[in-house]
């Protein structure tokens, strides 16, 4: 196969909640596949290993103590946010309620 | 209809009572002004990293213990990937390959006895944000999101609504007695998903998932209303399908929300911000220890010094009571009748606690000693009862003000008690056939007469006495 | 113009604790230098206003150390309380964070000066630096050249001496791949060495932030500042402090080097492989001994680093929705449409293109094919490098298989940028340590960069190998820098 239907280039963006506006479905059709193509390789790739490796530390995670505690200002939040109302952060849509 | 079996299993989501969040050091607890419990990590700012909550995690497992679960000593976290506005990272950390514990159970009592719930497995993760929809807008506050949570999941092992709601009971009543949760259905720091579904053969039938019913017996009519519409559905030709519902209480019924959609796609991962992390055995030691009395146990106790049921329930109902009397050193059956009578009814009429008032635990057992050995009467501790909230004075000395009145001189009492035993002949013939209620009958009338006045010690060896000439 | 900025640090610091000159002299020449280099695109934003109030600040305090008044540049993924931060990307074109990154707390712990943001690929996404929103920062070797990615604009600063040091970051070759492109030194730490919060998290297990600078010694310098245990990142190593430059100058005399034979093979063009070859007679001939040997797996690392990568950040770049910051669409009627809206202007094709391919590879079946399976490839490949540093002090090889190409070729190939960290990609997937050293030239006269890779947490090892050759070779590296 040479690249994906739209139905599975809609669906991929739709994960990634990515809109891909019609004219570029058939370039993208073309791309991932290029790409998926390439990662299907590992399919071929023999491995003994039963463990995964997560992440390359040699450390086991640490605890944070009980009493750390630290609380930021909102008003610093705010200078970044699209949209606010008082001190809730307003989602810039209605949503709603179910 | 009967035919039919139901079959419910249960997810329950409790918020952790800690000082701080799961994963981000922001304090966890009421506030009423929005978005004040908040940091950079709460809101998933780029750059942002977890760490994880050590009395989260100590909670956690504790929970598990207490479910006697078996504990995954070496535990990863998971991502749990979806989009929604509460959840700030577009992912909910959790543990989906390594739960804190799996293969669990816990043990309810029902009235024909008592049943083994299995839990499949608990695990740690993080709570949302909340989203208040208001004047057509949707807002935010992050005061909840990255609030420890831990989520536990029964297998499909209930059959009625006696046992989904005794299995949430039971739950709720361990997390709060050993501090693990508020357990407050109403106020969602404990949020119950009820899953049931309906077959007439011994393959389980397609469930549904009933979202954060609001109280114990709502999910018992959740299991209820459930089984019937699903009955119903069926017997009408109809399949049951996958969905999720919420329960409408004043309408007494179920509600679709949503169905499943087969798109719901999670895309669980390993979560590579965290190393493994381990459980060590002197941890787990250490947990263990810090479980204290379980209810269960409370009650035995409870029942072992000759509690009613009633009065039973309603020291186990409040936690507070629960531990005060079963820290005095003292006859708990005298004293839980004070402490949930007078006591009980001083303190709601002067809206007070029993540490602001004089009645120190010293006291009280002191009290409770003298009712026992009947050196006092009931008549005197009410008396007196006043004094022992307010007075500054030593305890002997405002019994002996009390005591002054007592009527104990021979004389009296034994002129007063034959005038009864005249008056109440039915009793002394009681008496001769050996029955042991006429003391008590007589006593009480003893008592009535004197006003509570007479030393119950001294009429009982004269009213004995008496009835023996009589004989 | 003055020219304090081309000498020695050490010489710097000397002429700053000898009160002749002043870190505002060091901070105006490096804004001068900057200016003059425009052309190079290696910045995004400049820090100029806070610079110098910082470097005037400075005057009253005690010269305390090294790098005390010493102009650095940042990598753009990396955040700076109250300085934009984009990521070289539309999304977070406006963005400016509230906390610092921790590294960036330890350079001002120093007294370093921060002189601005460089340029990268959007997200750290990328080989060439071209997928910036910003345009693409260029080879001061050759103003037709890439400066290869990420870290672009850092090497492309170091490089033609607008500043002596930078910051990059390093998921599968971020900083080796430019630092052999624009022929500086380039160090990435061993996993945890350095702490990531901070550091916007494009593969977070693949992820770290490291030096780039002028020469081997002020690299480990650097590092000896930036590394830290740091509480607030579980992937942050606990490590007693150490003095990175310690074993420069120490004979090599008896050091075991391996090349895996992948390394040195057809993909690796021939020029550079008879550059390194020429390195390796020259190890032999001052006491190392080389042996050739085999890793597993080093042929998936690019289709590994493509499972792990894009699926990390598929999930670590979810964030970005439009609700709380950076770009939010206007006028949309759904959440949904918010989303998809916001994150289609604000994403750049590569970006959506990874987001898009590791959402497929997570979701359903595929994570047990395609993302499981990579893990287990990884642990393997971790072992087979493990085993084989229990034996030899070092692995070597080239950085690159090409030197940078032109700023046109390729661009519409969207599995080549992948093909060209081929080299330095099973680095990150092991955790490792690894420098790029500039060991030579082509007969285009570009920089060659010779890799070369430590065992876990032994940074210093590397600097002391590393350090040899570059005296050795003393080469001149000035060659990127646009001289009066």
């Amino acid at each position: 196969m040479e690249k994906l239907t739209q139905e599975e280039v809609l669906h991929v963006a739709d994960l990634a909640r990515i809109e891909v506006e019609a004219e570029k479905l058939e370039k993208y059709s073309v791309e991932l596949k290029q790409l998926l193509n390439d990662i299907d390789k590992i399919k071929d790739v023999e491995v003994a290993e039963d463990e995964i490796l997560v992440t390359p530390t040699h450390h086991f995670a640490s605890m944070r103590e009980k009493d750390k505690i630290r609380n930021e200002d909102f008003e610093m939040i705010r200078k970044n946010l699209p949209l606010s109302v008082g001190k809730f952060v307003s989602v810039p849509v209605v949503i709603k309620n179910d | 209809m009967n035919d039919y079996q139901t079959t419910v299993g249960i997810e329950i989501h409790c918020e952790l009572k800690t000082n701080a969040k799961m994963f981000s050091p922001a304090k966890n607890g009421y506030t009423k002004e929005a978005n004040t419990n908040i940091n950079e990590i709460d809101f998933a700012y780029p750059g942002v990293l977890p760490t994880i909550n050590e009395e989260a995690v100590r909670l956690a497992l504790k929970a598990a213990i207490l479910l006697n679960c078996k504990i995954n000593q070496t535990m990863y976290f998971d991502r749990k990937n979806y989009f929604y506005p509460d959840l700030p990272k577009g992912y909910q950390i959790t543990q989906a390959r390594t739960p804190i514990g799996v293969d669990g159970f816990l043990e309810i009592k029902l009235n024909e006895g008592t049943k083994k719930v299995r839990i499949h497995d608990i695990h740690i993760e993080e709570d949302t944000a909340k989203s208040i929809h208001h004047n057509n807008k949707t807002l935010l506050d992050f005061n909840r999101c990255g609030v420890p949570l831990i989520e536990i999941v029964t297998e499909a092992d209930m059959h009625t609504s006696e046992e989904a709601k005794a299995y949430v009971r039971t739950l709720k009543e361990l997390f709060f007695y050993e501090d693990i949760s508020d357990c407050k259905i109403e106020e969602g720091s404990m949020r119950c998903d009820v899953n049931v579904s309906v077959s007439k053969t011994n393959a389980l039938g397609t469930r549904t998932e009933t979202k954060n019913v609001g109280s114990i017996s709502s999910v018992g009519e959740v299991v209820e209303r459930e089984a019937i519409r699903q009955i119903k559905k069926i017997e009408s030709g109809n399949r049951i399908e996958e969905e999720t519902r919420r329960y409408d209480e004043a309408k007494k019924e179920t509600v679709l929300m949503r169905k499943k959609e087969t798109g719901n796609d999670y895309r669980y991962f390993p979560d590579g911000d965290f190393p493994p992390l381990v459980l060590t055995e002197e941890l787990i030691k250490e947990v263990t220890s810090s479980i204290t009395l379980l209810p269960e146990e409370r009650r035995k106790i409870l029942e072992n010094a000759g509690i009613s049921e009633v009065n039973i329930e309603k020291i186990i109902a409040n936690k507070t009571l629960c531990d005060y009397l079963l820290s005095l050193n003292t006859n708990l059956k005298i004293a839980s009748n004070l402490l949930l009578g007078e006591i009980a009814s001083y303190l709601n009429t002067h809206n007070k606690k029993l540490e602001e008032t004089k009645l120190t635990k010293e006291r009280l057992e002191y009290i409770v000693k003298k009712l026992e050995t009947k050196e006092i009467t009931n008549q005197v501790f009410k008396d007196i009862l006043i004094s022992l909230f307010e007075s500054e004075k030593e305890i002997e000395e405002i019994l002996k003000e009390a005591k002054k009145d007592t009527i104990d001189d021979d004389e009296t009492l034994r002129s007063m008690i034959i005038k009864i035993i005249e008056d109440n002949e039915q009793s002394v013939e009681d008496y001769k056939n050996g029955k042991d209620r006429a003391v008590k009958f007589l006593m009480g009338q003893i008592m009535k007469s004197s006003k509570g006045k007479a030393s119950p010690t001294l009429a009982n060896a004269l009213l004995i006495e008496e009835l023996e000439h009589k004989k | 113009m003055t020219d304090y900025l081309r000498k020695p640090i050490k010489e710097i610091h000397e002429l700053l604790k000898k009160k002749e000159i002043q870190p505002i002299d060091l901070v105006k020449e490096c804004f001068e230098r900057i200016e003059k280099n425009a052309e190079l695109n290696a910045f995004i934003t400049l820090n100029k206003e806070q610079a110098i109030e910082e470097a005037i600040a400075l005057e009253q305090k005690e010269v305390d150390n090294l790098f005390f008044g010493i102009p650095i540049a940042i990598k753009d993924n990396i955040v700076t309380k109250d300085l934009r931060t984009t990521c070289a990307s539309k999304m977070l074109e406006n963005f400016v964070p509230i906390y610092d990154a921790e590294v960036v707390k330890n350079l001002k712990e120093k007294h370093m000066i921060i002189i601005g943001k460089t340029n990268m690929d959007e997200f750290a996404m990328g080989s060439t630096s071209r997928t910036s929103y910003f345009g693409a920062p260029i080879n001061p070797w050759n103003r037709k050249k890439i400066a290869g990615g990420s870290s672009g604009g850092s090497a492309s600063a170091v490089a033609s001496r607008m500043i002596p040091l930078a910051l990059g970051s390093d998921t599968g070759g971020s900083i080796r791949q430019p630092s052999s492109y624009t022929g500086i030194v380039g160090m990435k730490p061993t996993y945890g060495r350095v702490s990531r919060y901070g550091l916007v998290a494009f593969a977070s297990s693949l992820d770290q932030i490291g030096p780039m600078t002028r020469n081997v010694e002020e690299n480990a310098g650097l590092l000896n500042i930036i590394a830290s245990y740091d509480e607030k990142d579980l992937t942050s190593a606990k490590k007693e402090p150490e003095d990175f430059t310690r074993l420069i100058g120490k004979s090599i005399q008896g050091m075991k080097i391996a090349v895996p034979n992948y390394f040195m093979s057809d993909i690796v063009s021939r020029e550079i492989q008879e550059k390194i070859e020429e390195m390796i007679e020259r190890l032999k001939n001052n006491g190392a001994s080389i042996s050739y040997i085999d890793i597993k797996h080093l042929e998936q690392a690019v289709t590994l680093y493509q499972i792990i990568g894009m699926g990390e950040a598929s999930s670590n770049l979810a964030r970005f929705d439009g609700i709380r910051y950076g770009y939010s669409e206007k006028n949309c009627t759904s959440v949904e449409e918010l989303y998809k809206k916001s994150r289609a202007v604000g994403f750049g094709e590569e970006v959506k293109r990874r987001i898009m391919v590791g959402s497929y590879l997570l979701s359903g079946k595929n994570a047990k094919i395609y993302y499981d399976k990579a893990l287990k490839i990884r642990k393997e490949m971790q072992k087979s490098f493990q085993e084989a540093l229990a034996h030899y002090d070092f692995i070597i090889g080239p950085t690159t298989t090409t030197t940078a190409y032109n700023l046109d070729e390729e661009m519409n190939d969207v599995s080549k940028n992948f093909m060209d960290d081929v080299l330095v990609i099973p680095v990150n997937m092991a955790g490792l340590p690894a420098l790029s050293l500039p060991v030579g030239f082509s007969k285009e006269h570009l920089p060659i960069g010779l890799h070369i890779i430590g065992n876990a947490f032994e940074e210093a090892k590397i600097y002391q190998l590393a350090s040899f050759l570059e005296k050795e070779l003393n080469l001149d590296l000035e060659g990127g820098a646009s001289h009066e």
